[in-house]
């Protein structure tokens, strides 16, 4: 006998009811006992026996099996071979070893080379258990990895969106400006070219449009400006905050001076940043300090100290301060407190200070009181190089910046 | 505009009122004598290759700078630039991008490719006005070329 379908023949796939059983046995009485021993366990068995390889093959290509059981020796073929076979056809069936006599080095070899489990002929009653086990073993395995298809997935589909995020910036970079520069530069030349034959409120009223145009490119820029936090920030090099915040005070000298601010500087670390970014950062946090200055010469502080993991930043000024309620309200993109003509901007820079932040695995915060000036923080994981120095860095006090009096 | 062997500016520029503009700042600085537009990027390398409808244009004579928009039909700016500074006829030639991006990653590959300047046009038309002034003077006025021909630049590039 090569073959004999017992129980007759199932659709392919067929419903999850019932147990599906290869039995890869020569001898039709022992392949019945094993069958039948499953049966009283409470399988609903369908079942296919064999005795060749080249019929265990045709019997995979036919029907989707929940187990197989295997003789560990038949006259032509070796249990183990089972196991090359699904291999090959890239099919996840758990395979039992059934055996009459098998030396312990053995079986645990099979089961090395991936044999879900073996059962020995005179011991036929661990049957049903291992197979249950084994339906179990490969369910779990299914469920891994669908959980890891359906992140996989996920992790594809914000890829993609991250991509079209991108895309939409360059889009705006290029196609939004186009014609925002033309409606600006039209109604520019409008007003030269007619000046003489306009009125008074026709000349306002062109100011507004390129005015309107105007402020709607800032916008586009801040916009950019934003997204590309998100694109540039790759690098995880160590960068001297130090540096850092030196290069950032050379970018704002010419507001520093104006308003003859004082900033002091203690030394800083060194922290896993993108170098660009953080400078960007301070140079966010000190302009600001700038920007929303008290009555007094503006004072500026910037420090750090270490918390366990973390470095924790702080840039401390005497300026206007922000409410309670709007301590959250500052860092969301394109929110504003003041009017332009207060204060101008678009709201953008805290947006980017915080995205520079989290993007680096670290929060930001402020702690501050209305009119009794700012305390901008923000954390940065320590470089794993100094995580094991747990020495604190001396607080020495110097003067950084001497573009005040 | 001019024929395509006096030319001294060759604009690349697709949106007829940019070119309208640029022509309009050009114009008031007293340079746009010898200015000639092409509408695409496949237009501009025939331009400068002197090939299809330019095939009777000279290596000789190649304009004394091409004002490169990075958007435009058939065969973008960047590609145009490829070609230009990739080739030994045509590699002296200086290009500016001129366009409303600022983007880094079109920077980056601009100068990867060789151009000699990279200007963001100005929302506001008089910053447009003064910008487009500067960047004809220094290139027009400022900027000294050799006298040599490209063929012969190309010529001296090859010795050893």
């Amino acid at each position: 006998m090569s073959s004999a379908t017992i129980n007759g023949e199932r659709k392919n796939g067929g419903t999850s009811r019932g147990l599906r059983v290869l039995v890869i046995e020569d001898a039709p009485a022992d392949a019945e006992i094993e069958i039948a021993e499953l049966r009283r366990n409470g399988f609903e068995v369908y079942a296919d026996v064999v005795d060749t390889a080249d019929r265990v093959r045709e019997r995979l290509a036919r029907t989707q099996y929940d187990v197989i059981l295997a003789d560990y020796n038949l006259p032509n073929f070796r249990g183990m071979d089972a196991l090359d076979i699904l291999r090959q056809k890239n099919l996840n069936i758990p395979v039992i070893l059934v055996t009459g006599a098998l030396s312990s080095e053995i079986a645990v070899d099979c089961v090395k080379q991936g044999a879900t489990d073996y059962v020995l002929k005179d011991h036929l009653a661990r049957l049903s258990a291992s197979v249950r086990r084994a339906l179990e073993e490969t369910r779990l395995r299914e469920e891994r990895a669908r959980v890891q298809r359906q992140l996989a997935d996920k992790v594809e589909e914000l890829a993609r969106s991250n991509t079209d995020l991108e895309q939409f910036a360059y889009v705006a970079s290029h196609d939004l400006q186009e014609p925002l520069r033309m409606v600006s530069a039209y109604t520019q030349l409008l007003a030269e070219r007619y000046r003489s034959k306009l009125d008074e409120t026709a000349d306002r009223y062109i100011g507004y449009a390129v005015e309107g145009a105007t402020r709607m490119q800032a916008l586009l820029e801040d916009l950019l400006a934003f997204s590309r936090v998100g694109r540039n920030g790759e690098s995880r090099a160590l960068s001297d905050a130090n540096i850092a915040v030196n290069e950032a005070i050379k970018n704002l000298t010419i507001a520093l001076k104006e308003q003859g601010v004082i900033v002091t500087c203690t030394p800083l670390p060194t922290v896993p940043a993108d170098r660009f970014q953080l400078v960007q950062l301070f140079q966010n946090l000190i302009g600001n300090a700038i920007k929303f200055r008290g009555k007094a010469i503006p004072r500026i502080t910037v420090s750090a100290e270490r918390q366990g993991e973390e470095w924790v930043f702080s840039v401390m000024d005497n300026g206007i301060g922000v409410a309670p309620e709007h301590r959250d309200l500052i860092f969301k993109i394109f929110q504003r407190l003041h009017t332009r003509t207060e204060y101008p901007g678009n709201g953008v820079g805290l947006a980017i200070c915080k995205k520079i932040v989290e993007q680096h695995g670290g929060r930001i915060w402020v702690d501050s009181e209305l009119g009794q000036g700012s305390n901008f923080r923000f954390t940065f994981p320590a470089a794993a190089a100094d995580r094991a120095d747990k020495k604190e860095q001396a607080h020495e006090l110097y003067a950084q910046n001497s573009a005040g009096r | 505009m001019t024929t395509p062997n006096e030319v001294d500016i060759l604009l690349v520029e697709d949106n007829p009122d940019d070119l309208e503009l640029t022509l309009h700042a050009l114009r008031r600085e007293n340079l746009a004598n010898n200015v000639f537009a092409v509408r695409d990027g496949e237009e501009a390398l025939e331009f400068l290759f002197c090939t299809g409808r330019f095939s009777g244009r000279s290596f000789d004579r190649h304009p004394r700078l091409v004002l490169l928009d990075l958007k435009l039909p058939k065969l973008n700016g960047l590609e145009v630039l490829k070609r230009v500074k990739q080739d030994p006829r045509t590699k002296s030639v200086p290009v500016v991008i001129l366009t409303s991006s600022k983007e880094e990653r079109d920077l980056v590959a601009s100068y990867n490719l060789g151009v000699n300047s990279y200007i963001q046009k100005p929302v506001d038309f008089d910053q447009f006005r003064k910008t487009v002034k500067s960047a004809g003077l220094y290139w027009m006025v400022i900027n000294q070329r050799p006298l040599s021909t490209p063929a012969q630049i190309a010529a001296a590039a090859a010795q050893p």
